[in-house]
């Protein structure tokens, strides 16, 4: 009987380290390319750092509409956190591609599943970007138009249009990530169109006196009392 | 002109004419006898040149449909030229641009030796005209502008910041640098085609209106204003005002970029020759309505700081904020703060501190309260005190010029 165990233990031992050395050669594949990975990223993430820092993209960062880069940023420094995202996407790419050599099913399915999804991540963060770019403009090009108007509520005008394309832009991000997309449809109808109906609310009531006494005062004017705007600019 | 962008209708016209020794460009809203009045002007120059006379085609058939004189009347080389329509009473500069610049070409496809623009309605009659032709083709003066006799009202953009600039940044004291009543010789318009076909396709688009003087005197050549009397201005949209500030001062700062060598050479500003007589003008203007640009100020200055502190040091805006707190009475905008502004914009401008658009429309409130200072200032004031509260900007400016010159050159030394 001891003979019997010894047998089974030998065997299920030697089936343990036939698979295991099975396993070596993917393990090894999978340190060679994360150890070429981590070399690439970092000389990507050097080479993103100086160009950044020539075009003084830490200053210009706050300026093209993104404040919160820099105070979400490691040393409050966007350069910083966009060449460490670069090298972690460099050596993600590299262990996913690792992985693959264990020769197994269900390692090329998770491979390729998130090799996959990252265009659905890029397009995301693309749409987002885009959209913050155009919600910035917008909203300084309305905010400044409404002051030249003399309108009291520009400010309140500015930052509802901003939030408009923002909610907009955040929402076909979602979309294009797959994230609960029907939860996500009817928020988004919910809180634009609750945006908007705000909006109108303030506008509308906002220029009621406005309006109010205009036509009072087109009703009681007389035509003598035009006084003709001395001022020429141009 | 380039052959393949020259319309059929004006290859005809330029065929019938062949060569002149003056070209006339006419956009001002002239009728029949207006045009006949400055042509028979020119007429009696000595040496009998050969003046060619340009003007929208469609002005032109009007004139000649609802005249009761007939074709006969209209000289043979008054010549109908569609690209010098105007579309709409509003213009841009682009399309006033455009039109000055078809102007030049004309002329040097006549091979004229000069070529002068009328684009206002004066209040005078048309001697200077023939003034204007006989300084170009007997003088040899290479740029003629006009000195239009001052309205304290009249004129603002051009008295706040167009003349002072340009005499501060060129050292020369030129009134109305931006005309647009001009004369210009051969070397001259020749230069700006060259300059415009340099820079076509480029976002730093040369525009003559804005170029011609400091072209003029960047490259040493013979200024001289001309007494033309009182202009008439057109009515102020003040709905549309922040449009205008940007189409007018675009192109100035642009061509500030382009001559940075030239002017940040320090000199003292010189006259230049002024001929003929002053015309004065009576200043009683009436009631003046400024509540309305200082609200405009205060509402700038309440919304506009997350823009104006991207362009101004933070000793501007505490100065602002104190300006916008003032009772109506005490409101005065100090001259040095207004030539910081300027400089500070202009360097905005050209560092793209943010859309050059959005700049130069945020400018409007800051504009409007100058404005609203210089009324106040100048109210019950005489021609005396406007020309002295004039000098004493222009003064401003030029003693403003090492401050802007000293950002222009190291921006990064001090960055809002």
């Amino acid at each position: 009987m001891w003979d019997q165990i010894k047998q089974a233990l030998t065997q299920s031992t030697a089936r343990f380290l036939a698979r295991f050395a099975d396993l070596l050669p993917g393990m090894a594949a999978l340190i060679v390319t994360l150890l070429f990975s981590i070399l690439l990223g970092s000389i990507l993430a050097i080479i993103v750092r100086r160009l950044l820092g020539r075009i003084h993209f830490d200053q210009r960062a706050a300026r093209w509409g993104f404040p919160t880069l820099e105070e979400g940023s490691p040393m409050q420094s966007p350069t910083l956190l966009l060449s460490q995202a670069v090298a972690g996407l460099i050596i993600l790419g590299g262990f996913l591609i690792g992985i693959t050599a264990f020769d197994a099913e269900w390692t090329s399915l998770f491979a390729q599943s998130v090799l996959g999804y990252i265009p659905n991540v890029l397009g995301a963060a693309l749409v987002l970007l885009v959209g913050t770019i155009i919600a910035r403009f917008l909203a300084r090009s309305v905010l400044i138009g409404a002051v030249n108007l003399n309108l009291q509520y520009a400010r309140l005008l500015s930052v509802g249009v901003k939030w408009l394309v923002v909610v907009l832009a955040v929402a076909m991000a979602l979309e294009h990530l797959r994230i609960a997309p029907g939860i996500v449809e009817l928020a988004f109808g919910i809180l634009f169109g609750g945006i908007v109906f705000a909006l109108a609310l303030a506008v509308g009531l906002g220029s009621k006196d406005l309006v109010t006494k205009s036509l009072e005062r087109d009703t009681q004017k007389a035509p003598a009392e035009t006084i003709e705007e001395p001022f020429r600019h141009v | 002109m380039e052959a393949e962008s020259i319309p059929q209708q004006v290859q005809e016209n330029i065929e019938k004419v062949e060569t002149a020794d003056l070209v006339v460009g006419v956009l001002a809203e002239l009728d029949e006898d207006g045009l006949v009045a400055i042509y028979d002007a020119f007429r009696t120059l000595p040496g009998s040149p050969r003046i060619t006379i340009l003007r929208d085609d469609q002005a032109l058939h009007l004139a000649q449909t609802n005249s009761e004189t007939t074709e006969k009347s209209i000289s043979p080389n008054v010549v109908p030229w569609p690209l010098l329509r105007l579309d709409t009473p509003g213009l841009s500069m682009v399309n006033i641009s455009a039109a000055y610049q078809s102007v030049f070409a004309a002329s040097e496809t006549f091979g004229a030796r000069a070529c002068c623009v009328i684009a206002s309605r004066l209040e005078s009659e048309t001697g200077w005209a023939r003034q204007l032709a006989r300084l170009l083709l007997e003088e040899d003066v290479d740029l003629v502008v006009p000195y239009y006799a001052r309205h304290k009202f009249e004129g603002l953009l051009n008295s706040s910041i167009i003349a002072p600039l340009t005499r501060c940044l060129y050292g020369k004291r030129i009134h109305n640098p931006l005309g647009p009543d001009l004369g210009v010789s051969r070397r001259l318009f020749e230069t700006m085609l060259a300059m415009e076909r340099g820079t076509r396709g480029t976002g730093n688009r040369v525009h003559p209106l804005a170029s011609l003087a400091p072209a003029a005197i960047c490259d040493n050549l013979q200024v001289c204003e001309m007494y033309v009397g009182a202009r008439i201005y057109p009515p102020t949209d003040w709905t549309n005002i922040s449009s205008v500030i940007a189409q007018i001062l675009s192109p100035i700062f642009l061509d500030m970029e382009r001559n940075a060598a030239c002017w940040q050479r320090m000199r003292p500003s010189v006259s230049v020759p002024t001929i003929g007589d002053p015309v004065f003008v009576s200043q009683d203007m009436g009631t003046v309505e400024i509540n309305r640009m200082i609200e405009s100020f205060q509402l700038g200055n309440r919304d506009l700081q997350e823009i104006w502190g991207l362009v101004f040091p933070p000793s501007t805006l505490v100065e602002l904020r104190r300006l916008s707190r003032l009772p109506l009475g005490q409101f005065r905008m100090p001259d040095d703060l207004w030539v910081r502004i300027v400089c500070d914009f202009a360097l905005g401008h050209h560092l793209r501190t943010i859309n050059r658009d959005h700049l130069l429309r945020s400018m409007t409130p800051l504009y409007l309260a100058w404005v609203a200072s210089y009324a106040l200032d100048l109210e019950t004031a005489g021609p005396k005190a406007l020309e002295q509260r004039l000098e004493h900007l222009s003064v401003a400016f030029e003693s403003g010029k090492p401050y802007l010159v000293s950002r222009w050159r190291w921006p990064d030394r001090f960055n809002p």
